[in-house]
């Protein structure tokens, strides 16, 4: 068990956004998070990287609580949104400073991100802009790089397939289900695209309104009551 | 036409996301206003009296004359500086079935709404009306008025035309520049002077009024050059700062700071590549040349050290003052992402420290220069370094984790109240202050030279204390980081 999470709950404006009364999760699952806008996804995964303080309950990550420590930092990797990206770099230099983070060398940074040519499709290195010059989805394939590059052992991203181009979509997917079968690594993602997380995923957690109301390991039926949820 | 334009930025002004804020502040911004309109009034309309009363014995015409051009040469300077081009205005009609002729005129009357162009108004009106009408008859006072106004008129399209050849051509802020300087050195030194230029300008106004229309035509000229340059060059793309390949960069000098090095190479980086990060720096620039008002040979012989002093904190720590207000506003956007990121607290803090620490020892070294003209001034130079660096960074950081206001980078920082909020400007009265508190007591007591040492003393202490001051302000960063967090996640 890598997160706990236990009686959470966080209020904005007499609205309860996230309510959790117990979720746990295994290290070397592949979590998918859905529901529609307002089930509290983002902001469930604000509260797991420490950016938003619960009103009630905690987040447990390896035992420890996440606003107690800052040791979850060390093995855990995130992309939530742009506001992840420092954008008046160069991708070079983001990729430079998110690795010296973790004390990779220049050198190593440089390995790192010749394995993932083919992902940035000669679009990323080498340009010659910041990051704030980049189109949405070419700001999207820079943070998704950075957050694996930091080799974690949890993996937090916040719509990764959204504002990406079909090749890569298939990709990233390939790639997400190429590491969670080799690595111990545990991901959490959350998507709109019903296909692509049953497809990625082992577990399909569902939210409404801030509550988990399924809790579904994948199989071949799992697209089938999403879609029925949804279309409901 | 015209008219659904300046509507809509109007609306845009009343609607921009920067102009929120507190209440207070917003409050307190009002009166500073209206505080600083009712002095130009008050100046303007007692000009006569204020001329009388300062310079005895001297003919209130002829100094009033000389100040005229004066005024418009210094207005010119804080024109490139401080003024905008509302050209981004105009952007969301390009696309639109509106004739270009149209937007252009948009563009030049959307310019005159500027500070710089009341001021003088208020200033040189009030005397013109009365005291000229009173020695040379309603003609020769309306013409000076309307040389006023076509000066003005004059300053406004020069400045702006300066500006969009600047952005286009390097070369122009290069010359420009360097005409610039030649002509306020040769001012300083008394090889000619603008103010005696300025008095023969305006008694020939004075007595053959018509003289008045050439400045009128000149007005009118400029206005023609930067219409038809803006009508010729309306394109998005040349409007904003051109496309040049961006390379990386690094600071190798700053690895040897290990961790806090890398985040300042950071905060370089976004200083230099950001617009209004940028704008807000250079300024400090300016401020350098504080010290060739301040530092008055009388007082540096007296050893009053009042003025020198305020000059001597306000050079050496300037960016510390200016840029360190809307900490960490500056880093909004990535915020979430630095505080998620394997950045320990504790190191971001020390990296703000060694770019405070930085930014005054180089502002030291440059104004350090000023000891040529004193040994004297050096050393209060160094008092007044010390204390920014022990004290002014420690106030300027706790207030920093007091600040949740973000700043959009992308926007140029004159008159950009965004990010500004009470506590940013209560800031200012602790660091500027209590240097006097330290100062003056000692200073009527024993000697000012122990003022100094006791300013001295302070900072040094403040530097030897640091690693409790940062512990401190670690703390207090911890307490407040989720609504530093939230407020930034706004956009404010």
């Amino acid at each position: 068990m890598i997160l706990e999470i236990t009686d959470l709950k966080k209020i904005y404006a007499d609205r309860t956004v996230v309510d959790i009364e117990r979720l746990t999760i295994n290290a070397g699952e592949t979590i998918g998070v859905v529901g529609n806008n307002g089930a509290g996804k983002t902001t469930l995964f604000r509260m797991l990287l420490d950016l938003i303080r619960p009103d009630y309950g905690e987040i447990r990550s390896k035992g420890q609580s996440v606003a107690g420590s800052d040791a979850w930092k060390a093995y855990t990797a995130s992309f939530l949104d742009e506001g992840f990206l420092i954008d008046y770099l160069t991708p070079e230099e983001y990729f430079v400073f998110i690795g010296s983070l973790h004390q990779l060398s220049v050198k190593d940074v440089e390995e790192y991100l010749h394995q993932y040519e083919e992902f940035f499709n000669g679009e990323i290195i080498n340009r010659g802009k910041y990051i704030r010059d980049f189109s949405k989805g070419n700001q999207n394939k820079v943070g998704i790089a950075a957050a694996l590059m930091q080799k974690p052992e949890l993996l937090v991203l916040d719509e990764p397939f959204a504002n990406l181009d079909p090749t890569t979509q298939i990709r990233l997917k390939a790639h997400l289900k190429l590491i969670a079968a080799s690595q111990n690594i545990t991901t959490l993602i959350s998507s709109h695209d019903l296909n692509h997380v049953t497809d990625v995923c082992t577990r399909i957690i569902l939210f409404e309104k801030g509550k988990v109301i399924k809790d579904l390991q994948t199989n071949e039926n799992t697209l089938n009551e999403l879609e029925a949820y949804f279309s409901g | 036409m015209l008219l659904t334009f300046l509507s809509h930025q109007w609306t845009g002004f009343w609607r921009s996301r920067g102009k929120g804020g507190t209440i207070a502040a917003q409050l307190v911004m009002g009166f500073l206003v209206l505080y600083i309109i009712g002095v130009a009034i008050l100046v303007g309309y007692s000009m006569n009296s204020l001329i009388e009363h300062f310079l005895p014995g001297k003919d209130v015409i002829v100094v009033f004359n000389g100040v005229i051009l004066y005024y418009f040469a210094i207005d010119f300077l804080m024109r490139i500086q401080l003024q905008e081009l509302p050209t981004l205005a105009v952007v969301p009609y390009l696309h639109l079935n509106i004739p270009k002729r149209k937007l252009v005129y948009f563009l030049n009357i959307r310019a005159l709404f500027s500070a710089f162009n009341i001021l003088p108004l208020l200033l040189f009106f009030p005397f013109s009306i009365i005291q000229i009408a009173l020695s040379f008859g309603s003609f020769a006072s309306s013409m000076y008025m309307v040389t006023i106004f076509a000066l003005m008129v004059f300053n406004n399209y020069a400045a702006l035309y300066f500006k969009r050849l600047s952005i286009v051509n390097i070369w122009v802020v290069i010359v420009g520049g360097a005409f610039l300087a030649t002509v306020g050195l040769l001012e300083y030194f008394k090889v000619y002077s603008i103010t005696s230029l300025s008095n023969i300008v305006f008694q020939r106004i004075a007595l053959q009024p018509a003289m008045g229309f050439l400045f009128v035509a000149l007005a009118i000229v400029m206005f023609i050059v930067n219409a038809r340059y803006l009508r010729n060059n309306l394109y998005i793309e040349e409007l904003k700062s051109g496309e040049t390949k961006k390379s990386s960069t690094d600071y190798p000098f700053l690895d040897r700071f290990g961790d806090a090095g890398t985040l300042v190479a950071l905060e370089i980086k976004l200083i230099l590549r950001n617009k209004r990060s940028r704008s807000t720096a250079f300024k400090g620039l300016i401020f350098l040349f504080y010290g060739f008002l301040m530092y008055k040979q009388s007082s540096i012989d007296k050893n009053e050290f009042g003025l020198i002093l305020f000059a001597a904190l306000f050079m050496t720590g300037n960016l510390i003052l200016v840029y360190g207000q809307f900490m960490f506003g500056w880093q909004s956007a990535e915020f979430d992402g630095l505080l998620a990121n394997k950045v320990d607290i504790k190191t971001f803090f020390k990296a703000k420290f060694l770019l405070l620490t930085l930014s005054a020892t180089a502002l030291t070294l440059i104004v350090s220069l000023y000891g040529l003209i004193s040994w004297k001034l050096a050393v209060v130079e160094l008092a007044a370094y010390l204390y920014n660096v022990g004290v002014g960074t420690v106030v300027v950081l706790y207030f920093a984790t007091r600040n949740a206001k973000a700043i959009d980078l992308s926007k140029g920082s004159n008159f950009n109240w965004q990010g500004v909020s009470a506590t940013t400007m209560l800031l200012v009265l602790p660091t500027l202050l209590v240097p006097y508190l330290i100062y003056f007591p000692l200073s009527f007591l024993f000697h000012p030279y122990w003022g100094i040492a006791g300013l001295a003393i302070v900072g040094l202490a403040g530097i030897l204390s640091r690693n409790f001051w940062l512990g401190f302000l670690v703390n207090e960063f911890n307490k407040r980081k989720y609504t530093i967090a939230a407020g930034f996640r706004e956009k404010s």
